[in-house]
């Protein structure tokens, strides 16, 4: 039987395939917001209070309310830019990154190289 | 102190990022320090010769990786424990010094460039790497130009040196890198200029005008150097050739990462 450790890796995993955010969407974010996401990069995901304790430590320009960052992390979450794990106090933020897409050539020249590819070369004897 | 990860980029091919990053890693490592280095490379990988690897030594790779058959861990290639042939190699000799090389094998460069890159994982691996070995430093050897993985590196680094020669074609280029890497916060972003015509001998005016024109530390100017273009990247230059012009400069760079916040 799935534990919840498995369930919410799952839920995780469908949700990522549903969009996600580049680094270049990235760069237009509010400075506050940016730099949550590049902290949220580095420790993979963080919970509501240490995303709060990070905004409380910013200077007093940058600073967000409470309303305000929640609003944002709403906002995100709904764009699927943060996947969000439980519910208010007890939420766990993870960025969602946009997977880059493979090569719009047509399928039959990948097949037809990796065939090529996999063949021991005899021109070169 | 949690490790930091040093991107190393070029806007544009040939300024000699791989031999760069993998002397300046070693260099590091020999401070006594933890030292990864990955091939983020994926399309075209090379980074891996320097430290003697080739295809029948080569295991686990970033691409099986990515494609979910290994563990970032399993990836991770020793140097210290296989430091090869090469008399510059052999100094890392139990040195803490780990390679995450990228597939030369035509399928699976082919396969990536097929079917895309999982940039979660990508970073997953990235941070797993520098939890998992313990690294101080994870340096990561990125494509020229600027494409997806090499803006997500520089989105996730702490240190971003960028490489150009005294070229108008790589100054304009380098000027685009700086401007994104200042919108993504980069907190330390340091240039170098590589390849620089010993005969002018005033690489301290190259040194400050290219510092004024980008309003970034200027690390080193390091000569174009025909020894460096005939060890033919067959060993670490720096640690082969110690009191060589390039590997001097070249060390002076050190600091720089060491002292970086």
């Amino acid at each position: 039987m799935p534990g919840l450790f498995d369930r919410l890796d799952k839920e995780i995993k469908e949700k990522q395939k549903e969009g996600g955010i580049t680094p270049l969407d990235l760069a237009k974010l509010p400075p506050s917001l940016r730099k949550i996401m590049r902290l949220m990069l580095r420790e993979m995901q963080m919970s509501y209070p240490r995303i709060c304790e990070v905004m409380d430590a910013m200077p007093e320009n940058d600073r967000l309310t409470r309303d305000e960052l929640d609003s944002a992390l709403s906002s995100l979450s709904e764009q699927f830019w943060l996947i969000r794990i439980g519910e208010k106090e007890k939420a766990i933020y993870k960025v969602n990154l946009r997977r880059k897409a493979g090569s719009a050539l047509m399928a039959g020249i990948w097949s037809s190289l990796n065939e090529k590819l996999k063949k021991p070369s005899t021109d070169s004897k | 102190m949690a490790g930091k990860i040093v991107s190393i980029h070029s806007f544009r091919g040939g300024t000699g990022k791989s031999n760069v990053t993998a002397n300046l890693a070693a260099q590091v490592a020999m401070t006594g320090m933890r030292v990864g280095v990955v091939d983020t490379d994926i399309q075209s990988p090379g980074i891996h010769v320097l430290f003697g690897l080739d295809e029948q030594k080569m295991g686990k790779t970033l691409n099986d990786y990515l494609h979910g058959k290994a563990a970032i861990r399993e990836v991770g290639f020793s140097v210290g424990e296989n430091t090869g042939e090469g008399e510059g190699r052999a100094q890392l000799a139990g040195r803490n010094i780990f390679l995450f090389p990228s597939s030369i094998r035509g399928a699976e460069i082919s396969q990536i460039l097929q079917e895309g890159i999982d940039f979660n994982r990508l970073n997953e691996g990235l941070q797993t790497a520098v939890a998992e070995f313990d690294l101080d430093y994870l340096f990561i050897d990125t494509h020229p130009g600027l494409n997806e993985e090499t803006l997500l590196s520089i989105a996730t680094s702490d240190v971003l040196l960028i490489i150009l020669r005294p070229d108008n074609q790589d100054l304009q280029g380098t000027a685009v890198t700086v401007d994104v890497a200042r919108s993504l916060d980069v907190p330390n972003l340091f240039l170098l200029v590589n390849k620089a015509l010993p005969k002018y001998n005033n690489f301290e005016v190259i040194k400050s005008d290219i510092g004024a024109k980008f309003d970034a530390a200027v690390t080193s100017v390091l000569p174009l150097s025909f020894d460096m273009a005939e060890n033919a990247s067959n060993d670490l230059f720096s640690l082969r050739f110690p009191d060589h012009e390039w590997s001097k400069a070249l060390k002076s760079i050190v600091p720089f990462i060491l002292n970086a916040k």
